[in-house]
C-alpha cells in the first residue's frame, strides 16, 4: 500500500503540472467528436469525421520526407481519396486546384492532375529519386490501424499513398490538422 | 520540478542530462552539428538536440505549433521580428524581443565534374552556360525555402549587372507554360510564381530543399544548382562565386537587392504573407521567452557566434563582431 502511494504521487503531480500548463493536446475523443471539415466548391459542405469515414475508404502506404532529409512513417495509411471529398461541393475538373488548410494557418495547393497522383517526386528508403509509382492523394484519419493522433496531425491529415511499400513522398504536402478544403480555378 | 522529485522516489544518483533543444534552418546542420558535439564535450550532461526545418517553420514550432525550444536558428534575420515580436497566447510576454545574428552567406552557382561545360564556365559566361538548351539548372522551392526565392533574385539582379534584359526569361519563365510572370512597379523588379511550381521542361528542375538538388548534382541529373556558398563548400561541390552585386551576400548591395520582389503563388503560412523581398542575408539566432534553459542557450548562441567569426570551412560567413538586435 505504502509502495502504491509513492508511484502515484509523482503520476498525480504531472497530472497536476499538465493541468496547469493547459496542457494543449486534446483528446482524441474530443477531438474527433468537435471536428469539422468545411469543403467549398460549386456549393459547401460541413461534415463531421463519422461522414468523412462513412465515405469509401483507401488503404495504402505512405512514407514522407521533410525538406531538410528526416523521414517520417513508413506507415499503412487509411482514409477518403481528396476527389472524393471535392466531390461532395461539386468535384474539382481539370484546370482547378485544391487549397488545403488548417487552423494553425498552415496551407498547401494541389492541382488536378496531382488529385490523380501525378507529378510528385518519389524517392526509395535512401532518398535515392526513383520513378513514382501511381500514387492517391487521401484524407487520412487512421495510421496503422489507429485513429490519428493530434501529434500525428489527427484527426484528419493529408497523406500521399501508394500500393507499393516504401515510396517516400515530400512531405510538405502532407497538411496536418486539416479543417477546410477549397477547390478553385488555377 | 518533476525531475527533482522523481529523482528522490527513484534514488538516482546522478543528475538528469539537460537537452538543449535548438531547431535550425537546414543550411545551418552542418555547423550546428559541429557546435553540437563540442558545445556537449565542454558542458558535461548537456545533450544538445538540433532538428531542421525551413526558417519559416523553424519559427512556427514554438509560434503556432506550440513546441517548447531553447534556440531557433534562421536564414533570414527580418522572420524574427515579423513572427515573433507578439505576445505569445495567454501572456504579455512576446515569443521573443531580440535576436543574434550571426552570420551571413552568399548565392553561388554550384557545380561537379559531371556537369555540361563545367571546364568552360566563367564569371562572363555563366548566364549564356546556365541558358544552354541541353544543360539542366536546379534550385530549391521557393514556396518551401528560401534559398529557392533568392536563387531566382540573383537571376534577375543579373539582368542589370549584365546588361543582359533576356537573361531570367531564358533560363527560368522560358521553362514554365506562361505561370512565371515578371513585372516593374516603381522601380521594382516583381517576379509572381504560380501556386505549382512546375517546369514544362527539364531545363528546370525544382525540389524541396537543397539535400535533394545536391543528390541530384551528384549523381549528374541536373548540372547547376543555385546555392549557398556554405552549403556548396561543405558537400565539396566546386562552385562559381558571382558578383556582390547580385549574390545577396553584402550589406553594401542592400540597395541593390531591394530592387527585386518575389511574389509566392500562394500564402503558405497565414502568418506571412506572399511577398520576399531582395535583401542581404542575414542568419540569426534567437531564445524564445518560453526556453527551458535560458541560461544555457544564451552559452550556446555566444559559442555559435564566437565560432562563426573564425570563418570555418562549411560554415555561414562572419557578420561583424558584437551585432544584436
Amino acid at each position: 500500500m505504502k509502495h502504491h502511494t509513492r508511484a502515484a504521487l509523482p503520476a498525480t503531480v504531472l497530472l497536476l503540472l499538465a493541468i496547469a500548463s493547459g496542457c494543449s493536446a486534446p483528446a482524441g475523443d474530443t477531438l474527433a467528436r468537435d471536428w469539422r471539415l468545411t469543403v467549398n466548391g460549386t456549393t459547401e459542405k460541413v461534415i463531421t469525421l463519422q461522414e468523412v469515414r462513412a465515405l469509401p475508404s483507401v488503404t495504402g502506404h505512405g512514407y514522407c520526407v521533410s525538406t531538410t532529409g528526416a523521414r517520417f512513417g513508413p506507415y499503412t495509411c487509411r482514409g477518403v481519396d481528396l476527389r472524393d471529398i471535392a466531390a461532395l461541393a461539386g468535384g474539382i475538373g481539370p484546370g482547378q486546384q485544391a487549397w488545403v488548410s488548417a487552423p494553425d494557418g498552415y496551407l498547401w495547393v494541389f492541382d488536378a492532375d496531382q488529385l490523380d497522383g501525378k507529378d510528385f517526386v518519389t524517392f526509395d528508403e535512401n532518398l535515392k529519386e526513383i520513378p513514382s509509382p501511381p500514387l492517391r492523394i487521401i484524407l487520412m484519419y487512421e495510421q496503422n490501424g489507429k485513429p490519428l493522433s493530434y501529434d500525428d496531425g489527427g484527426p484528419a491529415r493529408i497523406a500521399i499513398v501508394s500500393e507499393q511499400p516504401g515510396v517516400i513522398t515530400e512531405g510538405s504536402a502532407w497538411v496536418k490538422w486539416v479543417d477546410r478544403i477549397e477547390i478553385r480555378e488555377g | 520540478m518533476v525531475l527533482a522529485g522523481t529523482s528522490f522516489f527513484s534514488g538516482c544518483q546522478s543528475p538528469a542530462p539537460v537537452t538543449l533543444k535548438i531547431i535550425a534552418a537546414g543550411s545551418l546542420l552542418y555547423p550546428f552539428a559541429e557546435a553540437e558535439q563540442e558545445f556537449e564535450a565542454s558542458h558535461q550532461g548537456v545533450d544538445v538536440q538540433v532538428e531542421g526545418h525551413g526558417s519559416i517553420q523553424v519559427i512556427r514550432q514554438v509560434t503556432d505549433l506550440h513546441r517548447t525550444a531553447d534556440v531557433l536558428a534562421v536564414a533570414d534575420e527580418s522572420l524574427v521580428p515579423d513572427l515573433m515580436y507578439r505576445p505569445m497566447e495567454g501572456s504579455d510576454r512576446n515569443f521573443t524581443d531580440g535576436y543574434t545574428p550571426f552570420a551571413t552567406n552568399e548565392m553561388v552557382i554550384a557545380y561537379t565534374e559531371k556537369s555540361r561545360y563545367h571546364e568552360e564556365i566563367t564569371h562572363e559566361n555563366w548566364p549564356d552556360i546556365l541558358a544552354r538548351p541541353d544543360v539542366r539548372v536546379g534550385f530549391s522551392n521557393p514556396m518551401l525555402d528560401a534559398a529557392g526565392y533568392r536563387s531566382l533574385m540573383v537571376l534577375q539582379l543579373a539582368e542589370e549587372e549584365y546588361g543582359d534584359p533576356g537573361l531570367f526569361e531564358r533560363v527560368i519563365s522560358d521553362h514554365f507554360p506562361s505561370t512565371v510572370r515578371v513585372r516593374e512597379t516603381g522601380g521594382t523588379t516583381v517576379i509572381s510564381l504560380p501556386e505549382i511550381m512546375r517546369p514544362s521542361d527539364d531545363h528546370v528542375v525544382i525540389r524541396d530543399g537543397s539535400i535533394y538538388l545536391i543528390s541530384l548534382l551528384e549523381a549528374g541529373g541536373i548540372d547547376y544548382a543555385i546555392e549557398y556558398r556554405s552549403v556548396a563548400e561543405a558537400m565539396n561541390l566546386s562552385y562559381l562565386p558571382l558578383p556582390a552585386s547580385i549574390n545577396l551576400g553584402s550589406a553594401e548591395y542592400a540597395d541593390q537587392y531591394r530592387k527585386v520582389t518575389v511574389e509566392l503563388g500562394f500564402p503558405r503560412f497565414s502568418t506571412l504573407g506572399r511577398e520576399r523581398v531582395g535583401r542581404p542575408v542575414v542568419y540569426a539566432m534567437t531564445i524564445p521567452a518560453n526556453a527551458p534553459n535560458p541560461g544555457l542557450a544564451r552559452e550556446f548562441i555566444d559559442y555559435v557566434a564566437n565560432e562563426s567569426l573564425a570563418g570555418r570551412p562549411g560554415w555561414p560567413a562572419p557578420l561583424a563582431r558584437g551585432v544584436s538586435r
